[in-house]
């Protein structure tokens, strides 16, 4: 103990020593530092400052030399590819690395002489794997190798930028078929080999690109780059490559601009071609962006639905709790259909461009809308709508809940302009009756819209029902002080006396008082226009509200009015249909001018069947 | 493209340093016998690019062969008369293409061409500056034949393979003379390779100088063969006029099958094409 840490201390002074010796070196006549240029790898073993590290989920006891199959000399890397069902790792890959970096901007190409115990396909082999940013690595994919030995060649497709390489060789493989196989590489080097020639380079596979419609702001990223040489074989290798071996270029960075690592932006209105070059040399491919700058869209999200959850089957929304999707694009055979999630102002929609139809599809688990009164979608579209047409088709996979089998059905609804409309949210509402060609609604798996409308956004797609069509619970008891309190109808205080709830002022509206959980309520079943004479003129000038309680499950329309005589009335909109009872203190001054020293009688007017409860003047 | 290898009717007993042919040689140095060559046919494919070939100069072979058995070395390619399969390029060059492509029932096409009828001559010096093509399975040749093929048959007639490559091994090319008992896989025959380059990189310069009684074989003036009555077990048919083909074929027998991978198209260019007799 005592003398380790004496030795300890000693050590600490040496390299404090060294430090400070190195502190003094000058910096005048330093020349850059040199790497070495050493070219073997593995000739029949690690060459110097050559590790070797596994990958850390693969089968990490897989490598090892082996002395006695070698392609040449005394040695060769053998690699035990397990099993699929091998309990220590299903596969085997890692990273042959040196320390320090090497010089390899002398060679052409990595060269091995490989061989395996049958038939296979290696599949990634390459170097420029450092196991950290591995700027330049460079993968053969899917190399096949058979029970001979055979030289392989890892074109360098730019040895210029192969000044300080740590990445030597790396690989990973799988079993065949399930059961594991052997393979062997051996003399393992970069070389200089003029017989390997005709290099190209690609992005993009070397296709041509074109992306139509592009918004501002979009991104895309330029893959599949790559790398083609002939070999001494006669034979094309090509090689993926990474991004750094390429120089990406705009034609109009006032369209698209593109960063080294292949990230195009688009940024403006109009046409940009992102092309590439490595070296001196033209990368084969492009990508086209035709930009139409920034997108028409909706500024503020659909209208919330006020539906209460319990009446609602609710696909798209964020106002209650969706019901598994599949998906919202089938891409289904030519369909041109493009679908994005966006947020409007934090509320998520659907965004669909090139719609010409799209699938919506819910199969795995089939809607049963079989309470279900309506269809309910909300869509924005900047297109013009005029003589446009928008169509909604629900399928039903039947009693057996899967495609075919003879009980499928479907419906189309088709939506004209109007209601369509340009640039705004439309609310659209479709009575589950019209769809008249759905057999059974309790198996609903598709949705698919059309028209000619290409751009839509749409929200709050759900199926939904009226809920109850009469109150199933009472109104709620109203707790003000009965001295506060004039009451017109309720059964909480008493009520002005002598009041006719029925006077006969030509309406059509039935009137009837019901009790709903042992409350009495007033029912108007199909409202027009209903009066409440008054037993006596009222002064309610001391009072601040008209309350009351409402219900109604079908009206789209409703108000109630103060008539004080001459007659002077005002009217106040009330909100409809309600998700359960409504409760409310309208100001008295919002039926200003009505004299409120002499109220004689309330009206009611609108549409539906309404349930009224606690209608009183409050302090 | 224009590499002018010039070897003039004044040219005298010349050597060539060949460092980069053979750089792991010590003797780099050729000596080589005085001839005095005079040009009497030439073509260097001057003219509008996509146009064909001078039919005062040129006449196309067409088809699969005359029995139908791909030119008698079972060939895939269906030659055309078509500016894809040949023309000039534009750049001075005669493009010779293999395509794949199905035509006429074969799975290839491409295009022969021929001076038979148009140009004979017995002896003198051949030449053709030519980038191949490569790939497993094609077959750039430019050659001559017996002009009196039609009347002796092959091989009687003779037939010198001045350049013919296999597209598996672009560094490589041959030189080769068929005749009777000596013809086919039998033919004499020397190869000549670049160690570490290839044909069809740059315009290499295909040559034979062949005399009465010797047929020199060249690439870039580097003499490589030497064949002589002696060496062949038959009777020497070098002895009459000849004329040239230049093609590109698409498999055989001569050098197997194009795979998957063989890269399509490919194209054989010719720079030029002399042809010299020695001078009195």
């Amino acid at each position: 103990m005592k003398n380790s840490k004496s030795y300890y201390s000693i050590t600490v002074i040496i390299a404090f020593l060294l430090m400070a010796v190195s502190c003094e070196r000058k910096l005048d006549g330093l020349e850059l530092a040199t790497y070495p240029t050493t070219p073997e790898v593995f000739i029949d073993g690690f060459s110097t400052g050559l590790y070797y590290a596994a990958y850390g989920t693969s089968k990490v006891t897989a490598f090892n030399v082996d002395y006695s199959v070698k392609y040449k000399g005394t040695a060769s890397m053998r690699f035990d590819v397990p099993d699929t069902t091998d309990p220590n790792g299903s596969y085997v890959g890692g990273v042959f690395g040196t320390n320090p970096g090497r010089d390899l901007s002398a060679y052409n190409v990595l060269t091995f002489w490989a061989k395996a115990s049958q038939p296979a396909v290696l599949n990634e082999i390459g170097f420029g794997n450092d196991m950290g940013a591995s700027k330049y690595k460079v993968t053969i994919p899917n190399l096949t190798v058979n029970s001979n030995w055979m030289k392989y060649y890892i074109p360098i497709p730019d040895p210029s930028v192969l000044t300080q390489e740590h990445g030597m060789l790396f690989y990973s493989a799988v079993h065949q078929n399930g059961r594991g196989y052997t393979f062997w590489i051996d003399e393992v080097k970069f070389e200089n080999i003029g017989t390997i020639a005709h290099k190209t380079a690609g992005i993009l596979n070397g296709q041509d690109v074109i992306k139509n419609n592009v918004e501002t702001d979009e991104e895309f990223q330029v893959s599949d780059l790559y790398a083609s040489f002939n070999l001494p074989t006669g034979v094309d290798q090509k090689v993926s490559l990474t991004t750094s071996y390429f120089a990406f270029k705009s034609s109009n960075p006032a369209v698209a601009t593109v960063d080294p690592t292949g990230k195009v932006k688009t940024v403006g209105a109009g046409s940009a071609v992102i092309t590439a070059t490595m070296g001196d040399l033209a990368a084969k491919g492009s990508l086209t962006i035709n930009s139409v700058g920034q997108s028409v869209k909706p500024t503020e999200p659909a209208t919330t639905p006020s539906l209460p959850a319990a009446n609602v089957i609710s696909l798209f929304s964020n106002v209650y709790t969706n019901v598994p999707v599949d998906t919202w694009n089938t891409h289904w055979l030519y369909s041109t259909a493009e679908n994005q999630d966006v947020k409007i102002k934090g509320d998520d929609a659907i965004r669909y461009r090139n719609l010409n139809f799209v699938g919506i599809e819910f199969s795995s688990q089939p809607i049963d809308a079989g309470d279900m009164t309506n269809f309910h979608i909300d869509i924005w579209t900047p297109d013009a709508t005029s003589g446009k047409k928008f169509k909604v088709l629900l399928a039903d996979f039947g009693a057996d809940g899967v495609y075919g089998g003879n009980d499928d059905s479907n419906f189309e609804v088709t939506i004209n302009s109007p209601p369509l409309a340009s640039q705004q949210w439309v609310s659209i509402n479709i009575p589950m009756s019209s769809f008249t060609g759905l057999k059974s609604k309790s198996h609903l798996a598709q949705l698919v819209l059309s028209g000619d409308l290409p751009n839509l956004y749409i929200d709050n797609v759900y199926f939904n029902n009226s809920g109850p069509t009469t109150p199933t619970t009472a109104a709620p008891v109203p707790t003000y002080s009965a001295a506060n309190v004039i009451s017109v109808f309720s059964d909480a205080y008493t009520n002005i006396s002598g009041t006719d709830l029925s006077p006969n002022w030509g309406q059509a509206t039935v009137v009837s008082q019901i009790s709903v959980a042992g409350n009495n309520t007033l029912k108007y079943k199909g409202l027009n226009y209903q009066g409440i004479q008054l037993g006596s003129a009222q002064n309610v000038s001391a009072m601040s509200f008209l309350h009351l309680d409402f219900w109604s499950a079908n009206s789209t329309a409703l108000n109630v009015y103060l008539i004080s005589s001459g007659p002077v009335e005002k009217a106040y909109k009330l909100t409809v249909p309600t998700s359960g009872w409504t409760s409310l203190d309208i100001p008295l001054s919002s039926f200003a001018p009505v004299n409120l020293s002499g109220v004689i009688q309330l009206k009611f007017d609108g549409n539906g069947d309404i349930y009224l409860d606690n209608i009183l003047f409050r302090k | 493209m224009k590499r002018n290898f010039r070897i003039l009717a004044s040219a005298g007993i010349f050597a060539l340093l060949l460092m980069a042919l053979y750089s792991c040689e010590t003797d780099n140095v050729q000596t080589l016998p005085h001839r005095n060559w005079q040009l009497v046919w030439s073509d260097d494919f001057s003219g509008a690019a996509g146009t064909t070939p001078d039919a005062a100069k040129w006449k196309f072979d067409i088809g699969v062969g005359p029995n139908n058995d791909g030119w008698g070395n079972a060939e895939l390619q269906y030659y055309t008369n078509r500016p894809v399969n040949a023309s000039l390029d534009g750049n001075g060059n005669l493009a010779i293409t293999a395509k794949k492509e199905v035509y006429a029932g074969s799975a290839f096409t491409s295009a022969r061409i021929k001076t038979a009828g148009l140009f004979t001559q017995a002896y003198g010096r051949f030449e053709a500056n030519i980038k191949t093509p490569w790939g497993p399975g094609i077959w750039p040749a430019f050659w001559l034949v017996g002009s009196d093929v039609d009347t002796v048959g092959w091989p009687q007639c003779g037939e010198i393979d001045i350049m013919e490559l296999r597209g598996q091994k672009p560094n490589v090319i041959s030189g080769t003379v068929h005749g009777p008992g000596y013809s086919a896989a039998s033919g004499i025959s020397k190869s000549f390779a670049l160690e570490n380059n290839r044909f069809d990189v740059d315009f290499h310069l295909f040559a034979i100088e062949w005399g009465k009684d010797y047929i020199d074989f060249f690439v870039d003036n580097t003499l490589y063969q030497r064949i002589t009555p002696g060496n062949v077990n038959g009777k020497w048919v070098f002895d009459h006029p000849f004329y040239i083909i230049m093609n590109v074929a698409v498999g055989g027998n001569y050098l197997g099958f194009p795979t998957n991978q063989t890269p399509f198209p490919q194209t054989m260019f010719v720079d030029y094409v002399k042809v010299y007799k020695e001078a009195e």
